[in-house]
C-alpha cells in the first residue's frame, strides 16, 4: 500500500503541474487586463506601465511562467493584484472558513442522506420512496443560488429567524472578541469561552450549510438508494433473513457495509462538488472563504489569485480522492493488491 | 425497533432541536440603533493608503481623514468649508497659495497636525504618484512658513483651493504613518484627523469605524458613535438587507427598482445630481467622421429622450454639452441636438461624403448594458437613413488600447467621465485638449484656438473665476459646433437609504457619505 500511495502522490504532482499550466495559459489568454481593471478607467498608460512592471507582468510570458512555477516550489504563490497581499496568506486565511462550511455540510449530507437513501431502498416504490426520490430530483435540478436566495427570503425576510449573510454578527464580534486559533469560529469561540460569539457563529452557519447540504443531499440519497436496492436483492441478504436476523441488523450492519465502497466514492465526489458549490454559496452569503475569493479573483482577472486558488482547490480535491482510494483498501480486503 | 421508527425518532429530535435552538438563540437580528449606522458596500476596501486610494475607499476616507478644505455642494452660500485649513489666500500672480492651518489638532495616532505634517503628506502623495496624485502635477513646491502656515507654489496659475478639496489624493495623514508606508496602511491601519477612527477590519466582511473622542469638531448626543461599512457583494442580498432594516444605506440599488423601493415604508430611494456623464466621442481625424457635417449628422441620429428614459430608466438626464449641467462653469445656453433623422439625412448629403462610405465603427465597454443598448438603438436608427454602424464591444483594456492609436481607433468611442476635483476643466483638458499621446482624447481633437482659450481660462480659475467661466463657455460652444461627440447623458447618482436618517446632504464632489453629519 505504501508503494501505491507513493505512485499516487507522484501522479498528483504531475496533475497539479498540468492544472497550473492550463490555468496560467487561460488566465493570460482571456480578455480583461487586471491592471487596467485595478487602476480604473482614468489611469494613464504611464501608471499602467509602472504597475505592470511592479507585478512582473511586463516580462515575456514564458519568463512569467518559469518564475511562477519556481515560486510555487518555494512556497511563493505570488502577490494578489487586488489585495496586494501574498496569495498564499490570503488562501490560508480563508481556507478554514470554507472548511468549516463544507465539513458541516458533508456531515449533514451523510447523516441525513444515508438514512433517507436506506429508507427509500427498503420501502421501494412506496409513498416514502416516491417522495424522497422527487425531493432528490428537485434538489439536483434547482440551481444553488436559487435555493440560497429562497432560504434567505424565508428565514431572514419573512420569519426573521436567521441572519442574512456574513460569518458572525458585527457587534457581537466587537463586544466578545476571540483569538484565532484554528480559524474555525465554532471551535475558537468555545476555546475563548465567548458564548454569545459561539451562538452568533452558529446562527450564521445555518443557511449557508443548509444550502450546500440541500444541493448535495440528493446525490447521496440516490446513490445510497440504488446501491442498497442492488445489495438487498443479493443472496446473502435472503440467507440473513432466513437466519431470523432483525431488519435493523440486516440493513445497517450487513447491507450498508456492502455499499461502503460506492458510498465512499460518492462522499469523496461530494466533498469535491461542495468545494465548487461553495463558490456560489460563499458569494451570496458573503462568506469569507476560498469560493468568495475565487469569484473576486476571476471577475477582476487577478491572475496570481486565480492560479493560487485553482491550485489550492485542485490539491484539496486530489488529496481527498487519494485518501478515499487508500481507504478502499482498508475497508475491502479484496482490493488490497497482492 | 423498526427502521421507520428509528428514522422518525431521529428526524423528530433533529427538528425539535433546531426549533428550540432558534427560539433560544433568537438574537435581535435587526438592530436599528440610534448610535450605529450601517452602509452596505459592494466590495471590500482594497487600498488603505490615503495617498493612492482611488475607488470605493472614499467611503472610509472622508470619515477618517480630512483635507485642507471641503468643497460644498452646488447652491451653498460658500463654495468651501474650512477643514484642516481655516483660511487661505492666493498671491496676485496666482502662483502661490497660503493656507493657515487649524491649531490644536492631533492625528489618531497622537502625532500633532501642523505645517510640517501637511507638507509630509503632500510630498509623499506626490512622490508616490499613484491614484489621483496627478492633480498636484503643476505644483512646484510645498513649504512651511511657520508652524501652522503652509505655502504651495505652482508653475502655472492653478485653482489650488479646488485641488486641495479633492476626494482623492488630498488627505492629511500622520507623518509617522507616512514613514511606515503603504504596507502599514494596507494592514488596515489609519491615522487621520477625522471624526472617526478605524476600530476593526474584518477582511471581506466589514470595516467598523468608531467615534474619535478628541475630534476637533466636537460631539453631541445625536451623532452616530459607530459606523459599520459592511461588505455585501451581491445585489439581491443588499436589497434584502435594506428591506430588513439592517442596512441604512445600500450602494447597489437597481435603477428599475427605485420607484418601488421608495414606496416602501421606512425606505427612501431617489436620485441626486452627480458629476458623471457619458458620451460617445467622435473621431475627428478618421474618415468619414473627419468631415464636420457628417459628425453633425450623427448627433441628430441619437435618440436622446429614449436613451435616458428607457435605457437608463430615468437615472440620467439628457446631456447638454461636454460638462454636466450640475458642474459650475456649464454653459447654460447649450442644448442637446434634436433627434431628427430628416435633418441628419440632409447633413449627410451636404457633407459630400459618398454614400458608399457612410460606415462608422463604434467601440464601447462590453460589460455595460447601457452602452450596449444605446449603441444598438443608434445602429437601428442609423440604418434607416443608410448609415452602417459596426459595433465593436470589448473590455476596457482592449478598447482603450485600440482607441489610443489612430489606425485601430473606431469612429465613435464610449466614455464615461468624472472630474478628479471640482473643476470643469477636467473634461475640457482630459478629453479634448490636443494630446499627442492620446491618453483619453479619443476624438483626436486638436484645435490650437481651443487649447489657447482653455489655457487662459485655467490660469484664471483661481483668481478670476468669472473670466474663466466666460472662456470655458466659449470652448464648450466650440466643441458643440465641431460636433466632437454625442454628449448624451448626465448620470444621476442613486441613493437608497433609511427614511429616518437625518442630515444627509448630497454633494456631487464626494462619492461618499459624511456620517458625522447624520443622526437618526
Amino acid at each position: 500500500m505504501g508503494k501505491y500511495a507513493f505512485h499516487r502522490l507522484l501522479m498528483m504532482v504531475g496533475i497539479l503541474i498540468g492544472v497550473l499550466t492550463i490555468t496560467f495559459a487561460l488566465s493570460r489568454v482571456l480578455p480583461g487586463s487586471p491592471i487596467e481593471m485595478m487602476l480604473g478607467q482614468h489611469a494613464t498608460p504611464e501608471q499602467i506601465r509602472i504597475t505592470k512592471a511592479e507585478f512582473g507582468l511586463d516580462k515575456p510570458i514564458p519568463v512569467q511562467y518559469y518564475q511562477y512555477v519556481k515560486g510555487i516550489f518555494q512556497g511563493d504563490f505570488g502577490i494578489s493584484l487586488r489585495t496586494r497581499q501574498p496569495v498564499l496568506n490570503d488562501l490560508l486565511e480563508r481556507v478554514t472558513a470554507t472548511f468549516e462550511l463544507t465539513t458541516l455540510a458533508v456531515i449533514l449530507v451523510i447523516g441525513l442522506g444515508i438514512p433517507l437513501g436506506v429508507l427509500s431502498a427498503v420501502r421501494q416504490n412506496t409513498l416514502s420512496d416516491h417522495v424522497t426520490r422527487s425531493f432528490s430530483i428537485a434538489g439536483m435540478a434547482l440551481p444553488i443560488f436559487l435555493v440560497a436566495m429562497v432560504l434567505q427570503m424565508i428565514f431572514y425576510g419573512w420569519l426573521k429567524w436567521l441572519p442574512l449573510q456574513g460569518r458572525i454578527n458585527v457587534e457581537v464580534l466587537l463586544d466578545y472578541p476571540f483569538d484565532r486559533v484554528t480559524g474555525i469560529h465554532l471551535i475558537d469561540t468555545l476555546f475563548a469561552g465567548q458564548w454569545p460569539a459561539f451562538k452568533s457563529a452558529l446562527l450564521h452557519l445555518v443557511l449557508p450549510v443548509a444550502t450546500l447540504t440541500l444541493a448535495s443531499l440528493s446525490i447521496v440519497i440516490r446513490i445510497t438508494r440504488n446501491t442498497m436496492v442492488e445489495v438487498l436483492s443479493q443472496d446473502f441478504i435472503q440467507t440473513a433473513r432466513a437466519f431470523g436476523l432483525s431488519d435493523r441488523l440486516i440493513y445497517y450492519r450487513y447491507a450498508l457495509r456492502a455499499t461502503l465502497i460506492p458510498m465512499m466514492t460518492v462522499i469523496g465526489l461530494t466533498y469535491g462538488f461542495m468545494l465548487g458549490g461553495s463558490v456560489v454559496v460563499e458569494y451570496i452569503f458573503d462568506w469569507p472563504g476560498l469560493g468568495g475569493y475565487a469569484v473576486g479573483a476571476i471577475v477582476k482577472n487577478d491572475f496570481p489569485a486565480v492560479m493560487g486558488v485553482t491550485l489550492f482547490l485542485a490539491t484539496i480535491y486530489l488529496s481527498i480522492n487519494l485518501i478515499v482510494d487508500l481507504l478502499y483498501q482498508v475497508v475491502d480486503p479484496r482490493l488490497r493488491s497482492a | 425497533m423498526s427502521h421507520k421508527h428509528l428514522l422518525n425518532k431521529t428526524m423528530t429530535t433533529v427538528f425539535a432541536l433546531v426549533l428550540a435552538s432558534m427560539l433560544f438563540f433568537s438574537a435581535s437580528i435587526r438592530a436599528a440603533s440610534d448610535s450605529t449606522v450601517t452602509y452596505a458596500m459592494y466590495g471590500d476596501i482594497a487600498d488603505w493608503d490615503p495617498a493612492s486610494a482611488a475607488s470605493l475607499e472614499v467611503l472610509m476616507l472622508v470619515n477618517v481623514y480630512e483635507p485642507l478644505l471641503w468643497y460644498n455642494a452646488p447652491g451653498s452660500a460658500e463654495q468651501f468649508s474650512p477643514a484642516l485649513a481655516t483660511s487661505w489666500s492666493v498671491s496676485d500672480d496666482g502662483l502661490s497659495w497660503t493656507f493657515n492651518l487649524r491649531k490644536k489638532v492631533k492625528f489618531h495616532d497622537g502625532e500633532a497636525f501642523n505645517a510640517a505634517a501637511a507638507k509630509a503628506s503632500l510630498d509623499r502623495t506626490m512622490k508616490l504618484g499613484k491614484g489621483l496624485a496627478y492633480i498636484w502635477g503643476n505644483v512646484e513646491s510645498v513649504t512651511t512658513a511657520g508652524e501652522h502656515t503652509l505655502v504651495i507654489t505652482t508653475k502655472n496659475p492653478q485653482p489650488v483651493d479646488l485641488i486641495a478639496s479633492s476626494q482623492y489624493a488630498a488627505y492629511m495623514y500622520s507623518p509617522k504613518a507616512a514613514k511606515s508606508g503603504a504596507d502599514w496602511f494596507n494592514a488596515g491601519n489609519a491615522a487621520g484627523t477625522g471624526p472617526y477612527t478605524v476600530r476593526q477590519w474584518n477582511k471581506a466582511q466589514q470595516v467598523v469605524l468608531e467615534q474619535n473622542a478628541d475630534y476637533w469638531g466636537g460631539w453631541n448626543d445625536s451623532n452616530f458613535k459607530r459606523v459599520i461599512l459592511k461588505v455585501v457583494t451581491e445585489n439581491s442580498t443588499q436589497l434584502q438587507m435594506f428591506k430588513g432594516g439592517e442596512a441604512d444605506f445600500i450602494s447597489l440599488a437597481p435603477a428599475d427598482l427605485m420607484d418601488s423601493l421608495n414606496k416602501e415604508e421606512g425606505l427612501s430611494a431617489y436620485t441626486i445630481p452627480s458629476w458623471k456623464n457619458s458620451q460617445f466621442l467622435i473621431n475627428t481625424q478618421k474618415a468619414p467622421t473627419n468631415n464636420k457635417k457628417f459628425r453633425q449628422a450623427l448627433t441628430h441620429i441619437w435618440d436622446y429622450e429614449t436613451v435616458v428614459k428607457e435605457i437608463y430608466a430615468g437615472t440620467a438626464e439628457v446631456g447638454r454639452g461636454p460638462i454636466p449641467a450640475t458642474m459650475w462653469g456649464h454653459d447654460s445656453s447649450i442644448q442637446a441636438p434634436a433627434f431628427d433623422l430628416k435633418k441628419a439625412s440632409a447633413l449627410l448629403k451636404a457633407s459630400g461624403v459618398s454614400k458608399s462610405n457612410w460606415k462608422v465603427t463604434m467601440g464601447y465597454i462590453s460589460t455595460s448594458e447601457e452602452y450596449k443598448n444605446s449603441a444598438l438603438l443608434f445602429q437601428a436608427n442609423a440604418s434607416q437613413i443608410g448609415v452602417e454602424v459596426e459595433l465593436l464591444p470589448g473590455d476596457w483594456g482592449t478598447v482603450a488600447g485600440n482607441a489610443r492609436a489612430l489606425e485601430t481607433a473606431p469612429n465613435m468611442q464610449s466614455m464615461t467621465w468624472w472630474p478628479g476635483y471640482a473643476t470643469p476643466n477636467d473634461w475640457l483638458v482630459g478629453l479634448f485638449r490636443t494630446d499627442k499621446t492620446n491618453l483619453f482624447n479619443f476624438s483626436y481633437y486638436a484645435n490650437p484656438k481651443y487649447d489657447q482659450l482653455l489655457a487662459e481660462g485655467i490660469a484664471l480659475e483661481g483668481s478670476d473665476r468669472a473670466q474663466a467661466i466666460a472662456n470655458y463657455g466659449k470652448v464648450q460652444r466650440m466643441l458643440m459646433d465641431d460636433a466632437v461627440a454625442i454628449f448624451y447623458a448626465d448620470i444621476k447618482q442613486r441613493v437608497a437609504r433609511a427614511s429616518d436618517i437625518k442630515g444627509y446632504k448630497p454633494n456631487p464632489a464626494y462619492a461618499s457619505v459624511f456620517f458625522y453629519q447624520l443622526s437618526r
